[in-house]
C-alpha cells in the first residue's frame, strides 16, 4: 500500500483522500499537458520559453501525486496517467479543454492557479505525511506560475477596448468551468469528517473568488454571472478529454508492456 | 576578396580589420566592420536562428504523444531549449543590425532560409530518438567548430548551445537505448526513422565546398571554420559507430571506412533534392511555414497590445 | 530620461539596441556579483525580470535578478581599450612584485568564470 494511504485506517477515508489525491493529479496532468502545446508557437521567443517551464513543472506536480497513489505498484505513476479511460480521470473540464488562444490559456491559468495556490495550502495541512510535506514545497513553482498569468493577464487586458474584449470573452468562457473546481463528491464530507480537509467547498470557492477578483476587475474584465459547468470531479467529461487521452496514450497504448 | 557589387570599402580600414582577424581576434558588438562582413555574419546567424525556430515543429509534435511522464518532460524541455536558442541566436543578428521582429515576419512569410533537416516529417515516435542524436549531433559538429568564429556574441552563444545540445545527445539516446534494446516493433521503427533521416542528414552539412572567392572569404573573415566535409566526416566518425553498436544497419549501404584515407566513402546524395528542400521545398516546409503564419496572426493583436506598453514607456 | 547625446568620436558609446531589449544580470548565491548573461525583448521591465528567469535560470543556480533597458548601457569604445593597458611597471600595487603585475594581467587571478569554466 503506498506510504500516502498506509496510515490511514478506514477504507472510506482511504479512498477519499486517493480521490483527492487523484484530482489534483489528475488537474496537473491535463493542464500541463494543455501548456506543453504551446511550446514552440507561442506569442514570443521568451514567454514561449516560460510556458514551457510551467508545463513541466505542472508535469511534475502530476507525477508527484500519482506516486502517492501508486506507491509500489507495478506501472508506478505511468500506469495511473496513461492507463486509465478517461471516464477515471477527476479533473476539473476546464483544464482538458484546448488552448482557445493565448489569452484563453492566460486567464485559465489565473483562475487555475489561484485555486491550486489554496489547494496546496489545505493538503500541507492535510496532516498526512508525505503529502503535506510535497504539497508545502510545490508553492513556490506554483507561486512564479501566478506572476506570469497574472503579468501576461495586465498587459493583454488593459491597452485597448479591442484588447479588454477579447480577454472578457476568454473569461466569459472559462468562469463557468472554473466553478467546476469546487466541485464535490461523496468524497469531500468524509475528508472533512475525518479532519484531512479544512475547509468546505464553498468556503473554498469564495476565498478563492475573493482572490481572483481583484487581479481581474483590476485589469477592467467583468466576473461573469454564470452557473458551474460541472461533471469533472465525477468523471463526466467531455470530448477534449478524449481527444487528449487518445493523443496521449497513442504511443504508449501500441505496447502498454513496452520500455519507452 | 569581396564579392561585386559592394560598397566600396576604405582599403587601409579594411587591410586593418582582416589582419586582425588573420591575427585570431574576435568582433564585438558595435565595433566597425567591412559591410560584406556585416553580410555575411548576419545571414549566417539568421539562417541558425531560424533553424532553431523552425527545428521546434518537427519534435513538438510529439509532446503530446510522449509514452511516458519523463519521456513527456524531457521532449517539452528539450524543444524548450531549441526556442531558446533561437532566442539567444536572434538577439545575436539583431546586433548585425536588423530588428528581430523583421526576421522573424520574413521567416514565417516563407522568404528566408532553414536548415534542409527541418523541412521533413517526424512520423514516429522513434524520430524523435533519430532527431536527437543524430540531427542535433551534425548540428553540434557545426556549431562546435564556429565557437572559434570571428564574431565574439555569436561564438559566446554558441558555447552556451553546445553545452545544452549535450544534454540532448545524452537525453537522445536514452530513447534510443529503450527502442534498439526493447521489442522487435521498437526496434523496426527505430531501423525505419533512421533509414528516413539519413540522406537529410547527410545533405545537412551541404555539398562538399567548391574552391569560391565566397568560400575563402568565409574562412579568412572565420565565419567558416571547417569545410562541410571535414565536418561531414567529423559526424560520421562519432555517430557511425552508435548505429553499429546497437546492432542496426546503417542506411546507406554504399558506406564503408577507407583506413588508408583515414574517412568514410559513401554514396553520392542527390544535391538537386537539398536546393530544393533549401528554397523551401521539402515534404513539409510549406505545411510548417503555414503553421507558424497562423500562429504569428493568431497573435497579431497581443503583439500590438505590447507595443502599446513600449510606446508609453518610451 | 534618455541621457544626453554622445558626441561623434568620443570615446564613450551606447550598445545599440531597440527599446525593448532589456540586459539581464543573474546573481548565482547570495555572496555573487550579479553577471551580465544575455538580454530578453519584453514590453516592461516586470515582464523582462518575469522572463529572465525562465530563459537564463533554468539550469543556472539563481538567487536575484537585474534588468536594464540595454540602450541605456554605456561602453568604453572599441578603441579607448589601449587605455587599459598599463604602459608602465605598477608592481607597487602589488606588493612591489612585477611577476605578481604580468601575471595577474594575463588573466591569473579575478578572472571572471567563462562558460568554458563549465
Amino acid at each position: 500500500m503506498p506510504a500516502a494511504l498506509a496510515t490511514i485506517a478506514d477504507p472510506a477515508v482511504r479512498a477519499a483522500f486517493r480521490e483527492w489525491l487523484l484530482r489534483v493529479a489528475d488537474d496537473e496532468l491535463t493542464i500541463g499537458h494543455r501548456h506543453s502545446e504551446w511550446t514552440g508557437v507561442g506569442p514570443d521567443i521568451e514567454s514561449d520559453v516560460a510556458m514551457s517551464s510551467i508545463a513541466q513543472e505542472e508535469l511534475g506536480h502530476a507525477r508527484l501525486f500519482y506516486e502517492q497513489v501508486a506507491g509500489d505498484q507495478p506501472g508506478g505513476p505511468d500506469l495511473l496517467a496513461f492507463g486509465r479511460p478517461p471516464a477515471e480521470f477527476r479533473n476539473a473540464v476546464l483544464l482538458e479543454q484546448p488552448n482557445h488562444g493565448w489569452e484563453f490559456s492566460i486567464v485559465r491559468l489565473a483562475l487555475y492557479e489561484t485555486f491550486e495556490g489554496q489547494r496546496l495550502g489545505l493538503l500541507a495541512r492535510c496532516g498526512q505525511e508525505p503529502v503535506a510535506a510535497i504539497a508545502a514545497t510545490l508553492g513556490r513553482e506554483e507561486r512564479y506560475h501566478g506572476l506570469f498569468a497574472a503579468t501576461w493577464l495586465e498587459r493583454m487586458a488593459r491597452p485597448s477596448a479591442d484588447a479588454r474584449a477579447r480577454v472578457q470573452a476568454a473569461l466569459d468562457a472559462a468562469w463557468p468551468y472554473a466553478l467546476g473546481f469546487f466541485e464535490t463528491t461523496e468524497a469531500d464530507p468524509i475528508l472533512i469528517n475525518a479532519g484531512l480537509l479544512h475547509e468546505s467547498a464553498e468556503r473554498q470557492r469564495d476565498a478563492w473568488e475573493a482572490a481572483v477578483r481583484p487581479l481581474l476587475e483590476g485589469c477592467g474584465l467583468a466576473i461573469p454571472a454564470a452557473a458551474p459547468a460541472l461533471g469533472g470531479r465525477r468523471g463526466v467529461h467531455t470530448p477534449d478529454l478524449a481527444q487528449m487521452h487518445a493523443e496521449m496514450t497513442e504511443v504508449w497504448g501500441s505496447d502498454p508492456e513496452a520500455r519507452w | 576578396m569581396a564579392n561585386a557589387p559592394v560598397p566600396q570599402e576604405d582599403p587601409e580600414q579594411l587591410a586593418r580589420f582582416n589582419a586582425r582577424i588573420s591575427a585570431g581576434d574576435q568582433l564585438e558588438a558595435g565595433e566597425w566592420m567591412p559591410q560584406q562582413y556585416r553580410f555575411e555574419a548576419q545571414r549566417l546567424i539568421q539562417m541558425h536562428a531560424n533553424s532553431e525556430i523552425m527545428g521546434a515543429l518537427p519534435e513538438r509534435e510529439w509532446i503530446p504523444r510522449a509514452p511516458t511522464l519523463a519521456r513527456k518532460m524531457a521532449l517539452t524541455a528539450k524543444v524548450q531549449d531549441e526556442v531558446g536558442h533561437g532566442m539567444l541566436l536572434y538577439r545575436v543578428a539583431e546586433t548585425l543590425g536588423r530588428p528581430r521582429e523583421e526576421m522573424y515576419a520574413e521567416l514565417v512569410e516563407g522568404r528566408a532560409r532553414f536548415h534542409n533537416v527541418f523541412h521533413y516529417p517526424a512520423e514516429t515516435w522513434a524520430d524523435v530518438a533519430i532527431i536527437q542524436v543524430f540531427v542535433d549531433g551534425a548540428a553540434m559538429q557545426t556549431q562546435g567548430a564556429l565557437r572559434s568564429c570571428s564574431y565574439a556574441p555569436y561564438s559566446r552563444v554558441l558555447k552556451r548551445i553546445c553545452y545544452e545540445e549535450d544534454f540532448h545527445i545524452q537525453l537522445g539516446l536514452d530513447v534510443w537505448r529503450a527502442l534498439a534494446e526493447g521489442t522487435p516493433a521498437q526496434r523496426a521503427m527505430l531501423q525505419d526513422a533512421l533509414n528516413r533521416w539519413w540522406t537529410p542528414i547527410i545533405h545537412f552539412f551541404g555539398m562538399p565546398d567548391k574552391v569560391s572567392p565566397h568560400t575563402e572569404a568565409m574562412l579568412a573573415w572565420r565565419l567558416k571554420v571547417k569545410s562541410n566535409e571535414e565536418l561531414r566526416q567529423q559526424f560520421l566518425r562519432r555517430f557511425v559507430p552508435i548505429i553499429l553498436e546497437y546492432g542496426l544497419a546503417v542506411p546507406d549501404p554504399g558506406l564503408r571506412w577507407v583506413e588508408a584515407e583515414q574517412r568514410y566513402v559513401y554514396t553520392e546524395p542527390d544535391w538537386e533534392e537539398l536546393k530544393r528542400v533549401g528554397r523551401n521545398g521539402g515534404p513539409k516546409s510549406a505545411e510548417r511555414l503555414a503553421l507558424r503564419q497562423s500562429f504569428y496572426r493568431q497573435h497579431a493583436w497581443i503583439r500590438e497590445a505590447l507595443g502599446h506598453r513600449i510606446a508609453a514607456a518610451a | 530620461m534618455s541621457s544626453p547625446a554622445i558626441p561623434a568620436g568620443s570615446w564613450v558609446r551606447a550598445l545599440e539596441a531597440p527599446a525593448d531589449v532589456w540586459a539581464v544580470f543573474l546573481q548565482a548565491r547570495r555572496r555573487d556579483a550579479h553577471v551580465y548573461v544575455g538580454d530578453v525583448h519584453a514590453p516592461d521591465a516586470e515582464m523582462a525580470l518575469l522572463l529572465a528567469k525562465e530563459n537564463y535560470a533554468r539550469r543556472d543556480p539563481c538567487v536575484s535578478l537585474w534588468v536594464v533597458p540595454a540602450r541605456d548601457i554605456r561602453a568604453t569604445a572599441e578603441d579607448a581599450a589601449e587605455m587599459f593597458v598599463p604602459a608602465t611597471d605598477k608592481s607597487y600595487r602589488f606588493g612591489g612584485s612585477y611577476r605578481q603585475q604580468q601575471r595577474v594581467y594575463r588573466g591569473g587571478y579575478h578572472t571572471a568564470p567563462t562558460e568554458d569554466d563549465r
